[in-house]
């Protein structure tokens, strides 16, 4: 690695270390719930990112994880069957046997096939999860106590957040050292090319079976750290939504990086943590976000930002500075329209709305308060707002795009004469 | 007796209905080579547009106006979406698919709410058709068997015996070449996604009236829709058939046997361990009815990876 990347790395740390004394309780918690998700989601993109396996039932390792650990902690009577900050290896010694066995089946197929076993075995546990009480606990799921060890009591949330932090950034280590051994090497070249690899006389269904398991013991530790900080677990953690949350988040924050992953789960964490007061359609903002992600930046977040170093470079950063601020800019407008109609429509639709309407035949339709304001649903205004917004949004996403091309065209002028220049230098020679 | 014929008939209903779903997403499957996760969502769009729609045009015209809807809705996710991003390769089109679902889902609870809604059978068609035993059988669970059976049928003969059968058979057999004999192949990709995403239309339309309609039902059948097409092989229609049928007699038929793993094994004399054990082994069959399927799945994706009636790759 390069010395800033250290530098980068080192700060980063540094200020994760220094968090719980920078922020609110409340932040602290929501921060836990970010580290576990960033860990998740790298677990998760060992095997889809990295493997090239798109999974769509990774909540099933997760759960296990959890609940293993819930168990673990609950084992002799509540003294607990390791030291509590030793916990999480109860998740992934569950997590890494659950990945060998569901792993066996599902890497039988590849591709499509592959995304619809996971997905099945996923909802095969989720299904039975309810009826094994003494496992699973029911409905009501088990809760457990977080007991003192080593001189720690484990009972205010700095103590919780340092122990997944060692947890997370421990794991995140083992996880890029993983990427450098001969095993991770031969993983890209599962996503790469799997007959040549057949070729070269690898074993490809055993490899898959052992990256699959890796995946699924990191996210046995994410689950594990995940029963630490709520001392409880429910058969709900192992639903179709917590997987389909992995998906999301590692795919916005870019597959292709090996922290993409884990910068998508915490902020996408982060929003649904500091708007979940705010509005009730975050999980369609977070789905639009990914749609647009795939269509528009395949690489994600962090795709994104190597673009722009990347055309920084190419056109110096004088000639991209207002496309950035042009692109800046129609992305908040169009945000802002996008967040205005939906959060307008939610309110219009939802159910006191309707019966108070229905209560008031005669009174027309009430006004609806939003961003502080009054809007009347019937009024011209109303709607013109987010139209507005979207449509000079929309403008300037054609301008940048009109900048950018021109900025390409200058670029290919400058390169073409001097092309032909050395080959006019070559024919003479 | 009856109770056993009865359950046959449910259970042939209930694989005709997935049937009708799994049909378009084979069919697309077997023409793009594109897994579209969204499109039990679109079984879930019939039944809301059905709902939505019969105040003004009543229980038939909607039943009529909401698989076209949803029509449009595939070509227009076709046309602006999954064209985009073909370049960039079928799991990439599966992601995308995957979130427009997910949209799908978050928009229906938008405007309709996270509850179900009061989507009913008609008056007219609520009766018994006829009697089995002590038991009245409704009219409109045949009725959702006619239609699925008719839609094979229309299918069938469309995809065999017209032209535009053929156009679309050799699209899914050589695209290219039947792009370099002139067909506009686009069209018919467009085309076929459109029909596909109607026939889910169509079969939520009629179906959420009789199950439940809410913002859960596309993930619930979805998952179902995927163990069917993987039993089956993806790209059979014949095998997706077979398997819808096969899965619906075999729920419908276990949530009716009271036995559990414990009561087979005290037959050999192990009754009395396996109470003690518990666990997995006293399950009531009937309890864990909707996991059958998920099983029956990996074993055959242990026995014939390829599904029952798939090609060999």
């Amino acid at each position: 690695m390069k010395s800033n990347t250290w530098i980068a790395l080192a700060l980063g740390v540094g200020l994760l270390v220094a968090l719980p004394t920078l922020t609110t309780p409340s932040l602290l918690n929501a921060s836990i719930q970010m580290l576990i998700a960033a860990l998740f989601a790298c677990a998760f993109n060992v095997l889809c990112g990295q493997g090239g396996m798109l999974s769509f039932g990774h909540a099933a390792y997760f759960g296990v994880g959890t609940f293993a650990t819930v168990h673990a902690m609950n084992a002799f009577n509540g003294e607990g069957l390791l030291p509590t900050p030793l916990m999480p290896l109860a998740g992934a010694v569950v997590g890494l046997l659950v990945g060998i066995f569901a792993g066996w089946f599902a890497t039988k197929r590849t591709g499509t096939y592959f995304a619809m076993i996971t997905l099945a075995l996923a909802e095969l546990l989720h299904a039975l999860a309810p009826h094994l009480k003494g496992v699973f606990g029911g409905e009501a799921g088990i809760s457990t106590m977080r007991m003192p060890a080593w001189g720690f009591s484990f009972g205010s949330s700095t103590e919780v957040y340092y122990l997944t932090l060692a947890w997370v950034l421990l794991s995140l280590g083992l996880l890029y050292l993983y990427t450098l051994t001969p095993v991770g090497r031969l993983t890209l070249g599962l996503r790469e090319n799997t007959h040549r690899l057949r070729f070269l006389g690898y074993d490809v269904h055993r490899l898959n079976v052992t990256v699959f398991a890796i995946s699924a013991m990191f996210a046995g530790v994410a689950g594990g750290l995940q029963a630490l900080n709520t001392e409880s677990a429910n058969y709900v953690l192992l639903e179709g939504h917590v997987s389909a949350a992995v998906v999301l988040n590692s795919y916005i924050g870019g597959v292709s990086v090996f922290l993409g992953p884990a910068l998508g789960a915490s902020l996408m964490t982060f929003f649904g943590y500091a708007v979940s007061d705010l509005t009730r359609s975050w999980l369609l903002y977070q789905g639009i976000l990914f749609v647009l992600v795939m269509m528009f930046m395949p690489s994600g977040l962090t795709g994104f930002f190597g673009w722009i170093r990347a055309s920084r470079k190419a056109h110096g950063f004088t000639a991209i500075a207002p496309l950035l601020v042009a692109g800046l800019l129609a992305g908040v407008l169009l945000s802002a329209g996008t967040v205005f109609t939906v959060e307008m429509l939610q309110r219009f639709f939802s159910q006191d709305y309707r019966s108070m309407a229905a209560l008031q035949p005669g009174a027309g339709w009430a006004p609806i308060a939003l961003f502080g304001r009054d809007w009347l649903p019937t009024a011209v205004v109303t709607w013109a707002v987010p139209l507005g917004l979207c449509g000079v949004g929309g403008a300037l996403v054609f301008a940048a795009r009109r900048m950018w091309q021109a900025l390409v065209d200058r670029a290919e002028e400058m390169q073409v004469p001097s092309n032909a220049a050395s080959t006019a230098q070559g024919g003479a020679l | 007796m009856e109770n056993l014929i009865v359950s046959l008939l449910n259970g042939v209903i209930y694989g005709l209905l997935l049937f009708m779903v799994s049909a378009g997403l084979t069919l697309i499957f077997g023409m793009m080579g594109v897994l579209n996760f969204a499109h039990a969502s679109f079984y879930m769009l019939g039944a809301y547009f059905a709902y939505a729609l019969q105040g003004s045009l009543g229980f038939w015209g909607a039943l009529v106006a909401s698989p076209i809807l949803v029509g449009l809705v595939g070509v227009v996710v076709e046309k602006y979406f999954l064209r985009r991003v073909h370049h960039h390769g079928h799991a990439h089109e599966l992601l995308l698919t995957f979130g427009l679902s997910f949209i799908i889902a978050e928009l229906v609870k938008l405007f309709f709410g996270n509850f179900p809604v009061d989507y009913r059978i008609p008056a007219s068609m609520d009766f018994a058709l006829f009697r089995l035993g002590a038991s009245n059988y409704p009219a409109y669970r045949i009725l959702m068997g006619t239609v699925a059976v008719l839609m094979f049928v229309l299918v069938y003969l469309l995809l065999t015996r017209t032209r535009v059968g053929i156009v679309v058979r050799s699209a899914i057999y050589k695209p290219r070449m039947a792009e370099a004999l002139g067909h506009n192949v686009p069209l018919v990709f467009m085309g076929v996604f459109g029909v596909g995403a109607a026939l889910a239309g169509l079969a939520g339309a009629v179906a959420g009236a009789f199950y439940t309609t809410n913002p859960n039902m596309a993930l619930e059948l979805g998952v179902m829709v995927f163990v069917v097409v993987v039993v089956g092989g993806l790209g059979s229609m014949g095998g997706a058939m077979l398997a819808s049928l096969l899965i619906g007699v075999i729920t419908s038929l276990s949530v009716g046997v009271d036995y559990s793993l414990a009561d087979a094994l005290a037959w050999i004399g192990a009754g009395d361990w396996a109470q003690q054990v518990g666990g997995l082994l006293t399950l009531k069959l009937s309890s864990i009815a909707a996991t059958i399927p998920f099983a029956l799945m990996l074993l055959v994706l242990m026995v014939r990876p390829s599904g029952l009636m798939g090609d060999k790759n």
